[in-house]
């Protein structure tokens, strides 16, 4: 689904990505954890289209297709969704039209036909409810005013009523707490089919006791430097990043 | 050539013998009084500290000339188009500034609308003496020459205790007769003790070419516990020039609020005058202004708090596009024996574009000392992150950014209330947000 070869990349000059590769499968969900720092939002931002990064070598292959010549709306709009770390308040804009006009605007991309109202209410409730978001927060302006966990929330509703084909899911553990990282994790788990591949960037292995990776990559300085399974996490957890660091650099 | 003051001064001379009057010499008097004071007065130029920043020498080289007289059946083929569906108690159609009986509609029962010209053909002693009370003859020239020249305009008085159960409906049509021509219209709205009522008022052009020049004065009485809400949406012809004088007078307990939208022309002005009379009562005013290319809007505010425990809020927001300007110049006096006022103001701008301009200036002058006032001002552009926020969700740029903006504005276009009103305005939202040239004028139906 998603072959992500020898990436490089740079943001004002200073080069992020020194050659990252990465290949998710339909099916599986990566976790990407490392220390600060080693590029992870980075590479969530150039996957989702976000200015500001220059691609300076590599290829990101998305369903057959070169994914970086795509606009952000193009990549949304053929299955790309990005949970977003820092979701953008939106005053004035009223959070259930907007998820509605989201769905529409892929839909019609896609050719298909607009949802109808009654269909959208009763989908929209039902997944509000699966992540316990408040349904006032379905009335009001667009993250305007949330916590912290209710934006998390309201990124978990959107991608679950967008459904997407692959979902990146960026530092979506900072800053819950328990309960929230549990209702998070369950609406991801509730995502999980074997069409939908995901990645999960995470600093810490926390959020990984929860949604049980297929794979975890370590990212340090730009690139993958080691791959294993949920052992690896565990293992992260308990020594932290600085040995693998030193094994990689011996 | 731009035409002299006595050029103006002819000009409205030669007319007045054929502008309503009573029958008595009365109403000459007070036209040639206010030509006299225009002429003392003149035009307002750069040097006047209400105009620094709006220039009239455009105006000016126009030389607009008085209406021509046409007879009602010439007039208003368009009308119908124009008419709104909303859901009115009663309407008064204005045609070029002359009224146009055959699409009015009277209300029923406790509430007197008519032409100001047929008020005063009647020797209406409260109208006439009310003609001109609330605006003086002001300190630019405009309002004296509005007062010496006006052809017509509306009457409403509102009766004690009534409760009008629907909006009132003012609509000013421009058509393509209007072309070269100044437009002097008065309302008079006259709310006496313990009424209540709402007035939209809706300024439309037949054409977007058509430059004209449509001048008003509004004067608003609220007696004791009356209370108005008013709507108003300038959507002129893009070369139209426009410059509307609100005169508003509460007594006690008495509320106005004021929801505005100026949205066509290439120049308007409204300047918007709020006495507080007496103790405990309370002023709102919203306003929206969307500038492109060659426009100039222009917001001028002066809340007078000169009587104790009255409360006046404004909010003002403007989006500026391509080379457009604006001007908000917004003043709260609070004065020495107005102790317990409350007063806020605050004006924000969105700016689409390096060539955009806004001169803002919100001022408060406090001489009482228990008050609880605050002013503030912004101007700012689209966030980046919010537009990549919505493209990530799947919209395109140009929708991403006309969201943002119809956000921007959403809290004063909520309060046009009105269904009709609202997908008006954020039709005209999408397209300021969109990139696309302007293709046909807007219309409510």
């Amino acid at each position: 689904m998603l072959a992500i070869k020898n990436l490089t990349a740079s943001v004002d000059g200073k080069e992020i990505l020194r050659g990252l590769d990465l290949q998710v499968k339909a099916g599986e969900v990566h976790a990407i954890m490392g220390p600060n720092g080693s590029g992870k939002s980075t590479l969530a931002h150039i996957l989702a289209g976000r200015d500001g990064y220059s691609v300076t070598g590599g290829e990101v292959r998305y369903l057959g297709e070169d994914l970086l010549q795509l606009e952000v709306e193009e990549r949304a709009q053929q299955g790309v969704f990005l949970a977003m770390q820092y979701p953008v308040e939106l005053p004035g804009v009223n959070n259930m039209s907007f998820l509605r006009e989201s769905i529409n605007a892929i839909r019609r991309a896609r050719g298909e036909a607009e949802i109808d109202t009654l269909s959208f209410m009763k989908q929209v409730k039902e997944k509000a409810r699966q992540v316990k978001l408040d349904e006032k927060l379905l009335k009001r302006s667009v993250n305007a005013g949330f916590s912290g966990g209710e934006k998390k929330r309201n990124e978990i509703l959107q991608m679950a009523m967008l459904e997407p084909k692959l979902a990146i899911l960026d530092e979506t553990d900072s800053g819950l707490d328990i309960d929230a990282l549990r209702t998070v994790a369950d609406g991801v788990n509730r995502l999980r089919t074997t069409e939908r591949g995901m990645i999960v960037v995470t600093h810490y292995q926390r959020l990984l006791d929860y949604i049980q990776p297929d794979k975890v990559h370590v990212l340090a300085n730009g690139r993958i430097v080691r791959s294993g399974g949920k052992d690896l996490a565990l293992e992260l957890e308990a020594r932290g990043y600085g040995w693998l660091l030193e094994e990689v650099a011996a | 050539m731009t035409p002299s003051l006595s050029d103006y001064k002819i000009g409205t001379l030669q007319g007045i013998e054929t502008l309503p009057m009573n029958s008595g010499d009365w109403m000459v008097d007070r036209r040639l009084a206010a030509l006299e004071r225009f002429e003392a007065l003149g035009f307002p130029n750069r040097h006047s500290e209400a105009w620094r920043y709006t220039s009239v020498e455009g105006l000016l080289k126009q030389g607009f000339i008085a209406p021509a007289k046409t007879s009602q059946s010439d007039q208003g083929d368009g009308i119908q188009n124009h008419l709104s569906q909303l859901a009115t108690v009663g309407r008064l159609v204005f045609v070029d500034g002359q009224f146009i009986e055959e699409h009015s509609e009277y209300p029923s029962g406790g509430v007197r609308v008519s032409s100001l010209k047929a008020a005063m053909a009647t020797g209406d002693r409260q109208v006439l003496q009310a003609v001109g009370s609330l605006s003086g003859l002001g300190e630019d020239g405009f309002a004296a020459l509005n007062l010496a020249g006006f052809h017509d305009g509306a009457v409403i008085q509102v009766a004690q205790d009534v409760r009008l159960d629907g909006p009132l409906e003012i609509l000013h049509l421009s058509s393509s007769r209007a072309e070269g021509r100044k437009l002097p219209t008065r309302h008079l709205i006259l709310m006496e003790r313990g009424s209540q009522a709402e007035l939209i008022e809706r300024f439309v052009s037949e054409d977007q070419q058509s430059c004209y020049f449509n001048h008003q004065v509004v004067e608003i009485s609220l007696a004791e516990q009356a209370s108005l809400s008013h709507k108003r949406i300038q959507m002129e012809s893009r070369q139209a020039y426009h410059l509307s004088d609100l005169h508003i007078a509460l007594q006690s307990k008495a509320a106005y609020h004021g929801v505005m939208a100026a949205i066509g022309g290439c120049w308007s002005r409204t300047f918007i005058s709020n006495r507080f009379q007496q103790p405990d009562a309370h002023c709102e005013l919203d306003g929206l202004y969307l500038v492109d290319d060659g426009q100039l809007a222009d917001f001028h505010l002066d809340v007078d708090h000169q009587v104790a425990s009255c409360s006046s809020r404004e909010n003002f927001k403007g989006l500026l596009r391509g080379s457009g300007r604006a001007v908000f110049d917004g003043l709260i006096q609070v004065g020495k024996g107005a102790q317990k006022s409350e007063a806020h103001l605050h004006n924000a701008n969105l700016m689409l574009s390096r060539q955009a301009e806004v001169d803002t200036k919100p001022q408060l002058m406090i001489l009482a000392d228990d008050v609880v006032c605050s002013h503030g001002t912004s101007v700012g552009q689209l966030d980046d992150q919010a537009i990549f926020y919505l493209r990530s969700r799947g919209l395109d740029e140009q929708r991403a950014r006309a969201l943002l903006c119809q956000g921007f504005l959403a809290d004063i276009v909520d309060k046009f209330e009105h269904q009709a009103l609202i997908e008006l305005l954020n039709r005209r939202m999408n397209f300021v947000g969109s990139t696309e040239q302007e293709t046909s004028h807007e219309s409510l139906g």
